[in-house]
């Protein structure tokens, strides 16, 4: 099997705090991979520098074979690494519409002359097609924080759809949805992972066991188990470092 | 943004285009020229704009870029007898290599370090200006009228003392500058600097090397300053150092703040209401300054987006 992403003894430290301690992780192509582990484990600062964040302090991280350790972010989207952030990070002040156009024109923006006029009705379609597969299409005009807190959470979600991605980086998806939310948004994330590869960090244990193929749980830094969904839910180290059963 | 919309854009800034045309066939003979110097130093404003507005990079020294127009302009004019076109072009020339220089050791800070930054560099280029008198005469400055020679058109010379040329030129340079910015903030990379003004760790991860999308505004900007600066030169005559000065990075600043940041006209507004206002006020008293003050004090106070940010929030959402 050859890893779409795969790290090597990868570590992050931050002043004495070993945040991620030599974590050698495989992901495979087309896989739903979740992340799990209890807050402060260091699962964010992990998919922050495989995404380009942050600069690992040491260990290495490839992307279908090629290292792509100090490359810069805006290089590894391009690759197709896509990451929507655990706190919403979208533009407030712009709207729906020019927020999800930035990464839709991406694509398109090749040469001089598609960087100082390009045929807007083609991010046009690009942006509408993002914007409805999260639902919110009906919104594209009105400004961003005048969205509620789910809708803006979808909205980011729009904006990693408008990258094509091919490793899909999602960090606490459900965060403050509504459970009706948090069913279309497993339904979203399914139909996504026909095209993509998801790396979810998620702590409702309903979704992890629910969407992903295989499951990772990370504990103060470091990898403590693998497995099937089924296998982890057994595990006695998962679940008394985890599941506080 | 829909072709109906981009209609009434660049409708509405045609059409301010136009009505200045026409104004210089009713203006009284002072106002006349005075609205050929707003125009020149609104193009100065128009590229303090890109950065600040649109790119949310706070410049204190672009009288360098001013300036560098100016010199770049001026100097070949006085002492290789350069035309007007050749000087304009490298005053331009000069501007975009001040700016690309200074971008690409300034623009590894931002925020106040940029600021600061911007101004060290800007003190020490006024600094050499003075140093070296001998060729720029400091303060005291070039006078290049006689140096310049008339421009031809169709057969006929036009001298640059004609008040029609000096409006028109300014308006002509207006114009290009006005739509250029248009265009560039209506473009893909007027969408990205956007995105880098509101949230630039956001807008790398989405896949644009914000640095360079940031040299190159910076660029522009120092282009569209230079271009101002040469223009200025080229139609009043004079190149001094006093346009290097610190006072002179503030002005801009003032002006794009008043008529509202990010905003493609509200440089011209800005710029046009300070400087009447700076005349009427000093026919008044000898303190105009004070006035000045208290016309800033009022808008920040009151309007912070400035006259165009604010009828942009209330009454015209559409416009850029």
């Amino acid at each position: 099997m050859s890893a779409l992403l795969e790290t090597r003894a990868l570590s992050k430290r931050f002043g004495g705090l070993n945040a991620v301690h030599e974590v050698d992780l495989q992901v495979a192509p087309g896989e739903i991979r979740a992340l799990i582990g209890p807050n402060g484990a260091g699962k964010t600062t992990l998919v922050g520098m495989i995404c380009g964040r942050l600069a690992p302090t040491s260990g290495r991280i490839f992307h279908r074979g090629e290292e792509i350790t100090s490359m810069p972010p805006w290089e590894r989207l391009k690759r197709g690494i896509v990451y929507t952030f655990q706190v919403t990070s979208i533009f407030k002040g712009l709207s729906c519409y020019e927020n999800v156009a930035l990464p839709a024109q991406r694509k398109l923006m090749t040469g001089i002359a598609a960087r100082v006029a390009l045929a807007e009705s083609a991010v046009a379609t690009r942006v509408q097609a993002a914007l409805d597969s999260v639902g919110l299409a009906a919104e594209a005009g009105k400004q961003a924080d005048q969205l509620a807190y789910g809708h803006q959470r979808l909205l980011e979600l729009a904006m990693a759809l408008a990258a094509d991605p091919q490793l899909l980086i999602l960090d606490e998806p459900t965060q403050g949805l509504a459970e009706a939310e948090i069913a279309q948004l497993c339904d979203l994330v399914r139909t996504i992972a026909r095209k993509a590869t998801v790396l979810l960090i998620e702590h409702n244990m309903d979704v992890v066991l629910s969407l992903a193929s295989r499951v990772t749980v990370m504990d103060a830094g470091s990898i403590v188990a693998e497995g099937t969904p089924a296998e982890i839910a057994g595990n006695p180290v998962v679940q008394k470092a985890y599941l506080g059963r | 943004m829909s072709d109906r919309a981009l209609g009434r854009v660049f409708g509405l800034h045609v059409a301010v285009i136009a009505v200045l045309f026409a104004a210089q066939f009713v203006l009284p003979p002072y106002d006349h020229t005075n609205v050929a110097r707003i125009l020149v130093l609104s193009v100065y404003a128009l590229g303090y704009n890109v950065l600040l507005g649109y790119t949310g990079l706070m410049s204190l020294g672009h009288a360098m870029f001013f300036a560098a127009g100016m010199y770049g302009a001026g100097l070949p004019v006085y002492y290789l007898g350069f035309g007007a076109p050749g000087a304009l072009a490298m005053g331009i020339l000069c501007g975009i290599v001040v700016a690309g220089l200074f971008g690409l050791m300034a623009l590894r800070t931002s925020g106040v370090a940029f600021l600061i930054v911007s101004l060290m560099f800007a003190q020490a280029f006024y600094l050499a200006s003075l140093y070296f008198n001998e060729i720029t005469l400091g303060d005291q400055g070039l006078i290049l009228s006689g140096k310049l020679a008339a421009l031809e058109f169709g057969g006929t010379q036009v001298g640059f003392h004609e008040p029609a040329l000096k409006y028109n030129g300014a308006l002509l340079l207006f114009a290009v500058c006005l739509l250029g910015t248009l265009v560039l903030r209506l473009s893909p990379v007027g969408r990205v600097l956007i995105a880098i003004r509101e949230n630039e760790e956001r807008t790398r991860l989405l896949g644009y090397d914000s640095f360079r999308y940031k040299l190159l505004s910076l660029v522009v900007s120092g282009a569209l300053a230079a271009a101002a600066g040469a223009t200025y030169a080229l139609l009043f005559s004079y190149v001094g150092s006093t346009f290097a000065s610190i006072l002179f990075s503030i002005y801009p600043l003032l002006w794009s703040l008043l008529g509202g940041i990010g905003t493609i006209l509200g440089p011209l507004l800005g710029t046009a209401f300070m400087f009447y206002l700076v005349d009427l006020a000093s026919g008044w008293t000898s303190a105009y300054l004070f006035v000045v003050g208290v016309a800033l004090l009022v808008l920040v106070l009151w309007f912070p987006r400035g006259i165009l940010g604010t009828v942009r929030a209330r009454w015209l959402p559409w416009l850029p």
